[in-house]
């Protein structure tokens, strides 16, 4: 497993369980169970953490080679993910509020720098996944 | 649209060149292990420069190395 892979599985966790711990917040707030506040912090915390664990702990590997044109395919290949991912979070963004709350209500502007938050996980979240998915499973195996 | 598979002989060519170890014929061409790993397996389509250089290291023409084969057509071209 090379370093994109470590952190790219690093971060698919973390932000799994951010976003579960996310609805578990959304669910405890609707029906007024629990302090849903500290579930959001924990779920911001954990999905957070996959970037400082990425940073400090998967140093560049030592190999002489280290990057090929196999590996730039598959980044490209990720960012084109990442961006369509990001895409189709905004257009998710700009019509379920209208379809949750209805045409008449309004939100908060606090909202929007959330969002943009929200977007930059999605594309780290779907640029991730991309990566494992392409790398495939036991490319380690052959002598 | 056929389906079209690079099929390769690497491993049997490394064997011939004295076991040489997926490692070293990375360290030769200039790629990583994990790239050889997926050339071998028929998952990553090396590009022409890189089927080059594996088919110079093994000195033989690159058609020793590489051959691509129609399944749609029932028939392997060689």
């Amino acid at each position: 497993m090379n370093r994109a892979q470590k952190i790219s599985l690093t971060l698919v966790i973390t932000f799994s369980l951010g976003l579960l711990l996310g609805i578990a917040a959304i669910v405890m707030r609707r029906f007024d169970v629990g302090v849903w506040k500290v579930a959001v912090a924990f779920a911001v915390a954990i999905a957070g953490s996959g970037g400082i664990i990425s940073l400090f702990f998967f140093r560049k590997d030592k190999d002489a080679i280290t990057h090929d044109e196999r590996d730039k395919l598959i980044e490209k290949n990720a960012h084109l993910a990442g961006f369509g991912a990001v895409y189709l979070y905004v257009i998710l963004m700009s019509f379920l509020p209208i379809g949750i709350l209805g045409e008449e209500a309004s939100i908060p502007v606090t909202w929007c720098p959330g969002l943009l938050i929200g977007a930059g996980f999605c594309q780290a979240f779907a640029q991730s996944l991309a990566i494992l998915i392409q790398y495939g499973r036991g490319g380690e195996r052959g002598k | 649209m056929a389906n079209s598979e690079l099929k390769n002989q690497i491993r049997r060519l490394r064997f011939d060149n004295g076991e040489m170890t997926q490692q070293q014929l990375a360290d030769k061409v200039g790629v990583t292990r994990q790239t050889i790993i997926a050339i071998e397996a028929g998952k990553y389509a090396p590009s022409l420069p890189l089927a080059f250089r594996i088919a110079r290291t093994f000195s033989v023409p690159i058609e020793t190395v590489f051959h691509y084969e129609d399944t749609d057509a029932g028939a392997s071209r060689q």
